[in-house]
C-alpha cells in the first residue's frame, strides 16, 4: 500500500456522516474516488455513446480531464470550481440549449452529484492518459510491483537443515525441530505428551473420523515397543474408513454437493447433479489408494484427457474425475445463457485457483487483481481454456434448463449394443401391440406371437445392464454459447460477456507461468494447464496441499488462509517447516499417506492439549504449536461416532446419497444438497457447497443442542447404546452397574470413569424415567452422547 | 479452523474489513464481555442511531406485477393490443406480444391520494403509512437468479443474505429465540440459499419454518417431560463441569454448556412465541385465519407480529401455498386477483396491528418479489418477467408514508426516474437498521464482502 492511499484510508477512518467531510481534501484521492465511485459512473452511462472515443457530437469527448476543459464547439464543458457557468452543469440541469441528454434528463441525484464534482474543481485521477485506447492503457496499467515479485508464496520450495535445538530429548522427528526452534526462541514450552489413549482417540478421529474401539485400546496399550505409533497410523490409514473422512475434507475444498434440491421427488434429472456421487467414491478410492497428489489433480482437470493405465477405453475413473470442474451452484441455468457460461469459466478458474494453487484467480474477472500479480488479461487467457471445455449437453432453451453433459463409462460399442438392442425390444413390442389389435384377436398360442414372445425374451437376456454414466466434461465448449468449440476469447471488459474486447491466446497466468510452462499445442489446454499447476517447478501447488493436510491434522494451517496465499494472507508462522515438509512430500511422490504418517509421527502432533491457563494465555491462538489445540468433531464425526459407539454404524463404502439423517450409514453418504440447508450438517456447520470452503467455521448454538436433546435420531441412538451396554455386560449385579458404567466410557472417552463420575452416572441410572425397557441406561446414553468430552477429543 | 465461539471477537476483527468496523468491533468486544464471551446472537451497536430495529420481508415470490397492482399506466388502456413503441431490451425471456392494459381500476387513496389497484384494497386503506417505490431495477430475469439478488444482492454465486447480513451486524434482542427467522410454507426455487449465511457462520442463516403449526425442528421429547429433563441436564452439566476442571483456557467448553441452557429456555419459552392459538379471537380474525382464503397468510403475519415483539430481528415471509405463487405467465386475470385476496388482508391487518402496538415506528417492513412483469401480453392473459422497472413499497421503520417514489416510463416499462436498483434498496434496509452498508463488511477468500458489493446509495429521499 503506498503512502497516499493509507494516507487517505486514515482519512476514511475518522470521517462523520456527510459528503463533505469525506471530500475535504477535493483534489486528492478522496476527490478521485468521488469521481470514480459518482461521477465516471454517470458519464459512462448516459453520456458516452455520444461523446466517447467513437462518437464526439458537437466535437465534445468526455473520456479525459483535458478533454472536458478544452470542450467541444461551443467551448469548455466545465469550470472547475464553478459549476453555475459550466456548460455541462446547465445542459444536464435542462437549463439551456442543449438539453443533455436529450432523450431524457438524469435523475436529480446524478445533477447534484455532477454539480457538487464541478464545485470540487472536477477532480479526475491522474495516471489516466488523456487520449491512449483503453487497450493500450489496460495493459500498461499492469505491472507486478516489487513487493509482489518477492512475495514469499511465488518463491521456489527451498530444503533446509532442520534447526538444531536445545532440547534433544523432545523431537520424535525432524518437524519437531523447526517447532522447538520457534518455542524455545520465543521462551515458550511445550505442553508434554499426551496419554497414550489420548493420542489413540486423536489420531483415529483424525484419521477415520470414528473413535477407537475399546479392543483398539487395549492392543495399543498392551504394544509396549518403539513401533506402537507407527502401527496404529499404518493400520489406520489401511482402514477404508481413511478415505471415507478425509474425502470429506477434499469435497469441502471443492464445493461438492450431491443435489440441488433436497426433495428426491422434486428434483429434474437433466440439470440436477446426479451421478456426482461417482466423483465422491473416487476421491475416497484415489485417497484409500494413495494415488500420488500430482495426479489426483491431474484427473480433476484433465481426466477426460488421460488414457487408462491398463489401456481399456473409455478411462472411467479419469472422466469421473472431472465432475470436479461441473458440479458447481448452477442450478437450473439462467436465462441468460451467455451469462451463465461465462459465471462456469468463472467458477472453474476461481476453484482451480483456490483449491490447487492457493490463488484467488477469480478476483480478475472484472479487473486486474488488487493485490497479486494477476492481470485481467490473465485472467481470460485462462477462461479460453475453460470456455474451450464442454461441460453442458446442452444450453437449454431460454428460460429453460441446462442439461448437464453425461458421458458413458462403457465402451461405445456397449453402448451402441444396448441401444440397438432397447430399440429392437421397443419395435417388438409394437408389433405385439399390432396384433393386439387385430380382430378376431390372436389366440395366445398363435405363432406370430410365440415368435415375437420368444426373439424379444432373447434380447432382454442379452441386454448389457444400464449404461452406467459420470458428469465429465469433453473438448469443444458449449454448442450455442458465445464461444463453441476450441479458442481463444476477448478480454470481457467488467467482466460482462456484452463488453468484449481484444482476444488473449490461452495460456498460464503470465507471473506465475516459469519457464518451463510448453505453448498450448492442441485442444482446449486443460492438459498443459494440469501439467503447469503439478510441475515440480511451481512451488505454489504442492506447498497448498502440504499446508492444508498440516491444517486438518493440526485445526489451523501454518498458512491461516489455504484457499488464499496471497498478499492479503498472512506469511506462514513456520516457513522452513513448510518448505521442508514440501521436499520431503515431492520427494516422496506426492503421497499424502507418507505425508500424514511424517506429521502424526512427531512429537508436535503428540503433545497434551491440556495446559494451565498462563500458559495458554502466552499463546492463545497456539501459533507456536506448544501444545495440541482441541476442537470439536465436525458435523459427520459428530454423527458417525454416534452411530459407532451406539454399534449401528454402516461403514460400506459407496453408491448415491440419500436424504434421510437417520440412517445408518457413515455421514459422508447422507445428502448434501445445496437448496437444503435445514439439515443435521449444516447446523453443525458442514460447509457450504456451493464455493471453495477452505475451513469450517465452529458455532456453538442452541439449536444445536435442542437437536441432540430431541431429535428421534438421538433417542434412537441412546437407545442403541443402552442396550449395547446391557447386553456387554448382562449381570444384574452392583458390580454389573460399575462394568456397565466402565464400558460406556471406554467406548465413548478411550478412559475408566473416576470415583466422582461413577456416583454421578450412577444416580443417573437410579433417577431414569421408569416407563421404557433400560429406562435408565437409556438416559445415562443420553447425556453421555450430550457430553462435551465425546465431540472435544482431547 | 475458524471458531465461532471463544476466538469470535479474533476472528471478527481480523474478518472485519480494513479498520472501517472499528467503532461496531470495540462495541462487539463490549458485548462479548457482558455476553459469556462467546455468543454470536450478543446484541452488537450499530454505527449510526437506527431507525428500525427490526425488519419484516413480505417476498411474494414468482414476480407481482406492477402494472396491475401499484403502478397505474392509462397509455396501456389507450395502446391496448398496440405493439411497444420502442426497442425491448436484447435481454428477453421469451418474445411477449401487444401491450396489454391492466383488467383492475386504479384509485387514488388517503390524504396522499396515491393511486392503488382495487385488487389491494386492504392496502389502499393504509396508504398514507407506505413509501411506494416504482422504479425498482433488478438485473436478472430469471426467477432463481433475481430472487438470489433481492435475498443476497448476488446473482449467480453464493452471499450471504439480507438478515444473515443484519443479524451478524446487530445480534439478535430475544436470546431465547432464533435471530433471523423465514417462514415459507411451500419450498421455493433457490430455497436455503435466499436465507443462508454462506460464508458468514452458520449461526446466522435463517431458521426455516416450514410449517406454522410445527415451527421449530426438536423442540420437544414427547416422552419426557421437562422435570426429567431438567434432571438429565444437571447431570450432563455436572458432569461437563468436571471435564472442564482441568481445561479451564478452553471457553468453546464453557459456550457448549451454556448453548444447553439455552436449549432448555428455548424449549420453554419459544412455543409461546410461536403460538398464534394465544391471541385473541378478535386479533385473529383480523390477519383472516378464520377465513380459508387468507388462512396461511394470515397466520404467518400474525406469528410474524409475535416474533418481532419478542426480538427477532429479521423476519421473511414467502407467500408460497406452492412455488412461485406470483407468477402469472397464464391465468393473470384468475389468479392474481386470487393471490392478492390471500394477502391483502392479512398484510393490512399487520400493519394496523404494529401501527396500533406502537412498533410500526421501528419495524422496517418491505414488500415485493425478485421483479414484476412486463406491460406486455404473454399469450392474452399472461405477463412475462420483468426486472427493468417494477414496485416494491416499504412502510414503518422511519420511512416516509404516503409518498411515490421514483417513476418508470409511460408504459411501465424502463425505470427512468429516481431508479432504485436493488443494491440501493438494501443499502437503505441497512442504514434504517443503524448499519452503513460500505463498514458491514466480512473477510473471505482473501477480500472483505458486503450485501452491495461495491455498489448501492442509501435512498435518501424516502427516509424520514
Amino acid at each position: 500500500m503506498n503512502l497516499k492511499t493509507s494516507a487517505w484510508l486514515v482519512a476514511m477512518l475518522f470521517i462523520s456522516d456527510g459528503v463533505h467531510d469525506v471530500y475535504a481534501d477535493e483534489s486528492g484521492p478522496a476527490g478521485v474516488e468521488f469521481f470514480e465511485k459518482q461521477i465516471r459512473p454517470i458519464l459512462v452511462e448516459h453520456c458516452r455513446s455520444c461523446h466517447g472515443e467513437k462518437k464526439q457530437e458537437g466535437g465534445l469527448r468526455l473520456t479525459a480531464h483535458e478533454e472536458i476543459l478544452k470542450g467541444g464547439d461551443t467551448g469548455p464543458a466545465i469550470v472547475p470550481g464553478e459549476p453555475d457557468d459550466s456548460l455541462l452543469i446547465r445542459a444536464v440541469g435542462y437549463l439551456d440549449e442543449p438539453k443533455m441528454p436529450p432523450k431524457q434528463k438524469l435523475p436529480d441525484a446524478d445533477i447534484e452529484k455532477l454539480r457538487q464534482w464541478v464545485a470540487m474543481g472536477a477532480p479526475w485521477p491522474e495516471s489516466e492518459a488523456p487520449s491512449a485506447s483503453d487497450r493500450e492503457k489496460k495493459s500498461k496499467g499492469f505491472a507486478v510491483t516489487a513487493e509482489q515479485q518477492s512475495w514469499w508464496a511465488w518463491q521456489p520450495v527451498r530444503d533446509s537443515t532442520p534447526p538444531i535445538a536445545r532440547n534433544i530429548e523432545w523431537p520424535q522427528n525432524k518437524i519437531d525441530n523447526f517447532i522447538l526452534a520457534e518455542l524455545e526462541s520465543r521462551g515458550l514450552r511445550s505442553a508434554g505428551p499426551a496419554e497414550r489413549a489420548v493420542w489413540l482417540r486423536r489420531a483415529t478421529f483424525d484419521l477415520t473420523g470414528l473413535p477407537p474401539t475399546p479392543e483398539q485400546l487395549d492392543a495399543f496399550i498392551a504394544d509396549v515397543s518403539d513401533v506402537a505409533h507407527d502401527r496404529v497410523v499404518d493400520r489406520l490409514l489401511e482402514s477404508p474408513a481413511y478415505g471415507q473422512r478425509w474425502a470429506r475434507h477434499w469435497l469441502d475444498v471443492v464445493r461438492y454437493a450431491d443435489y440441488h434440491d433436497g426433495d428426491p421427488k422434486a428434483r429434474n434429472p437433466v440439470c440436477e447433479p446426479l451421478e456426482a456421487w461417482r466423483y465422491r467414491d473416487w476421491v475416497v478410492e484415489s485417497l484409500n489408494r494413495d494415488l500420488p497428489f500430482d495426479q489426483f489433480i491431474t484427473h480433476q482437470i484433465a481426466g477426460d484427457l488421460l488414457s487408462s493405465p491398463d489401456g481399456t477405453e473409455p478411462y472411467a475413473d479419469g472422466l469421473i474425475a472431472t465432475t470436479f470442474l461441473v458440479n458447481g451452484a448452477w442450478d437450473r441455468g439462467d436465462a441468460d445463457k451467455e451469462k451463465l457460461v461465462s459465471d462456469m469459466v468463472d467458477d472453474q478458474i476461481d476453484t482451480v485457483g483456490k483449491a490447487f494453487l492457493g490463488l484467488t484467480l477469480g478476483c480478475a474477472r472484472c479487473h486486474d487483481h488488487k493485490f497479486d500479480p494477476i492481470s485481467h488479461e490473465d485472467y481470460y487467457a485462462l477462461a479460453g481454456i475453460f470456455y474451450s471445455t464442454r461441460m453442458l449437453q446442452e444450453l437449454g432453451t431460454k428460460g429453460g434448463e441446462i442439461t448437464l453433459q453425461r458421458r458413458p463409462l462403457v465402451p461405445n460399442d456397449v453402448v451402441e449394443r444396448r441401444n440397438q438392442q432397447v430399440m429392437q425390444i421397443e419395435t417388438l413390442n409394437l408389433q405385439m401391440a399390432e396384433l393386439d389389435k387385430l380382430s378376431p384377436k390372436p389366440a395366445d398360442d398363435d405363432p406370430r406371437r410365440k415368435e415375437i414372445i420368444e426373439r424379444r425374451d432373447q434380447l432382454q437376456k442379452s441386454l448389457p445392464p444400464e449404461i452406467p454414466m459420470a458428469l465429465a466434461v469433453s473438448e469443444g465448449g458449449v454448442p450455442g454459447g458465445l464461444f463453441p468449440g476450441i479458442q481463444d476469447v476477448p478480454i470481457h471488459v467488467r467482466g460482462s460477456y456484452a463488453r468484449l474486447e481484444t482476444v488473449v491466446s490461452r495460456r498460464m497466468p503470465a507471473f506465475f507461468q516459469g519457464e518451463d510452462t510448453g505453448s498450448i499445442a492442441g485442444g482446449s489446454g486443460r492438459r498443459e494447464l494440469a501439467a503447469w499447476v503439478t510441475s515440480q517447478q511451481n512451488p505454489l501447488t504442492s506447498r497448498v496441499i502440504v499446508n492444508r493436510v498440516w491444517q486438518w491434522h493440526f485445526g489451523a494451517g501454518l498458512v491461516t488462509t489455504p484457499d488464499n496465499f496471497g498478499l492479503l494472507s498472512e506469511p506462514p508462522s513456520h516457513p522452513a517447516l513448510l518448505d521442508w515438509l514440501t521436499v520431503r512430500f515431492v520427494e516422496d511422490g506426492w503421497s499424502l499417506k507418507k505425508l500424514h504418517r511424517r506429521i502424526m509421527l512427531s512429537a508436535a502432533y503428540r503433545q497434551s492439549s491440556v495446559v494451565k491457563r498462563e500458559q495458554f494465555d502466552r499463546d492463545p491462538e497456539n501459533r507456536w504449536l506448544g501444545r495440541f489445540s482441541s476442537r470439536r468433531l465436525e458435523a459427520e464425526a459428530v454423527r458417525d461416532a454416534i452411530l459407532s459407539v451406539s454399534g449401528q454404524l454402516d461403514t460400506a463404502l459407496g453408491g448415491p446419497a440419500q436424504a434421510d439423517v437417520a440412517i445408518t450409514r457413515r455421514s459422508l453418504y447422507v445428502q448434501t444438497a445445496r437448496w437444503d440447508r435445514s439439515n443435521f450438517a449444516t447446523l453443525f456447520d458442514a460447509a457450504n457447497p456451493d464455493s471453495s470452503v477452505e475451513a469450517r467455521t465452529v458455532s456453538t448454538v442452541a439449536p444445536q443442542a435442542l437437536f441432540l436433546l430431541n431429535s428421534g435420531f438421538l433417542l434412537d441412538q441412546a437407545k442403541h447404546l443402552a442396550d449395547r451396554l446391557v447386553h456387554d455386560v448382562p449381570t444384574d449385579s452392583p458390580k454389573a452397574e460399575t462394568a456397565r458404567i466402565q464400558r460406556a466410557y471406554r467406548l465413548l472417552f478411550c478412559r475408566l470413569p473416576s470415583d466422582e463420575e461413577l456416583d454421578l452416572t450412577r444416580e443417573v441410572i437410579s433417577h431414569g424415567n421408569s416407563s421404557g425397557t433400560n429406562a435408565g441406561w437409556v438416559d445415562l446414553a443420553h447425556v453421555l452422547l450430550c457430553s462435551n468430552e465425546f465431540v472435544y477429543p482431547d | 479452523m475458524n471458531d465461532f465461539t471463544s476466538l469470535n471477537r479474533r476472528e471478527l476483527l481480523a474478518r472485519s474489513g480494513c479498520g472501517f468496523g472499528l467503532l461496531s468491533l470495540a462495541g462487539m468486544l463490549a458485548a462479548d464481555e457482558t455476553e459469556h464471551g462467546s455468543n454470536p446472537y450478543a446484541i452488537r451497536p450499530p454505527h449510526h442511531e437506527p431507525r428500525a430495529k427490526r425488519v419484516i420481508f413480505l417476498y411474494m415470490p414468482g414476480g407481482p406485477s406492477h402494472v396491475d397492482l401499484l403502478d397505474p399506466k392509462p397509455r396501456l388502456a389507450t395502446d391496448n393490443g398496440k405493439p411497444l413503441p420502442f426497442e425491448k431490451p436484447k435481454l428477453q425471456r421469451t418474445t411477449t406480444g401487444n401491450l396489454l392494459a391492466s383488467p383492475w381500476r386504479f384509485t387514488r387513496h388517503g390524504e396522499s391520494g396515491i393511486e392503488v389497484s382495487e385488487l389491494l384494497p386492504g392496502l389502499a386503506s393504509c396508504i398514507d403509512d407506505v413509501c411506494v417505490i416504482r422504479s425498482m431495477v433488478a438485473d436478472n430475469i430469471n426467477h432463481t437468479g433475481a430472487a438470489l439478488q433481492m435475498c443476497t444482492g448476488e446473482q449467480a454465486f453464493s452471499r450471504p443474505s439480507m438478515g444473515s447480513w443484519l443479524t451478524y451486524g446487530l445480534g439478535t434482542e430475544n436470546q431465547n429465540l432464533p435471530g433471523f427467522v423465514v417462514v415459507s410454507p411451500a419450498a421455493v426455487f433457490q430455497g436455503a440459499q435466499l436465507w443462508a449465511s454462506s460464508f458468514l457462520p452458520s449461526a446466522f442463516q435463517g431458521t426455516l419454518v416450514r410449517d406454522p403449526n410445527n415451527p421449530i425442528a426438536n423442540l420437544g421429547d414427547p416422552a419426557s417431560s421437562l422435570d426429567h429433563q431438567r434432571s438429565k441436564l444437571d447431570a450432563l452439566r455436572r458432569l461437563n463441569e468436571i471435564h472442564q476442571h482441568e481445561r479451564a483456557a478452553n471457553s468453546q467448553l464453557d459456550a457448549r454448556i451454556a448453548s444447553f441452557e439455552l436449549a432448555f429456555r428455548m424449549q420453554r419459552e419459544s412455543p409461546e412465541a410461536f403460538d398464534i392459538s394465544r391471541e385473541s379471537e378478535t386479533t385473529q380474525k383480523l390477519y383472516g385465519t378464520d377465513n380459508p382464503e387468507t388462512e396461511l397468510f394470515g397466520k404467518q403475519c400474525l406469528m410474524a407480529r409475535r416474533l418481532l415483539e419478542r426480538g427477532v430481528r429479521f423476519v421473511q415471509l414467502f407467500d408460497a401455498p406452492a412455488n412461485n405463487a406470483w407468477d402469472q405467465h397464464s391465468g393473470l386475470r384468475e389468479n392474481l386477483p386470487k393471490r392478492c385476496r390471500a394477502v391483502d388482508q392479512p398484510i393490512t391487518a399487520l400493519l394496523t396491528d404494529l401501527k396500533m402496538r406502537g412498533l410500526l415506528d421501528d419495524t422496517l417492513i418491505l414488500w415485493g418479489g425478485e421483479f414484476g412483469r412486463t406491460p406486455t401480453a404473454e399469450g392474452n392473459n399472461g405477463r412475462e418477467h420483468h426486472p427493468f422497472g417494477f414496485s416494491m413499497w416499504m412502510a414503518g421503520g422511519g420511512i416516509r408514508g404516503g409518498m411515490v417514489h421514483g417513476a418508470t416510463d409511460e408504459f411501465g416499462w424502463h425505470s427512468v426516474h429516481n431508479k432504485v436498483h436493488v443494491h440501493d434498496l438494501h443499502a437503505t434496509i441497512l442504514h434504517q437498521m443503524g448499519l452503513d452498508h460500505e463498514r458491514l463488511t466480512y473477510r473471505f477468500g482473501g477480500r472483505d464482502y458486503r450485501l452491495t458489493d461495491v455498489h448501492g446509495n442509501v435512498v435518501k429521499e424516502i427516509i424520514m
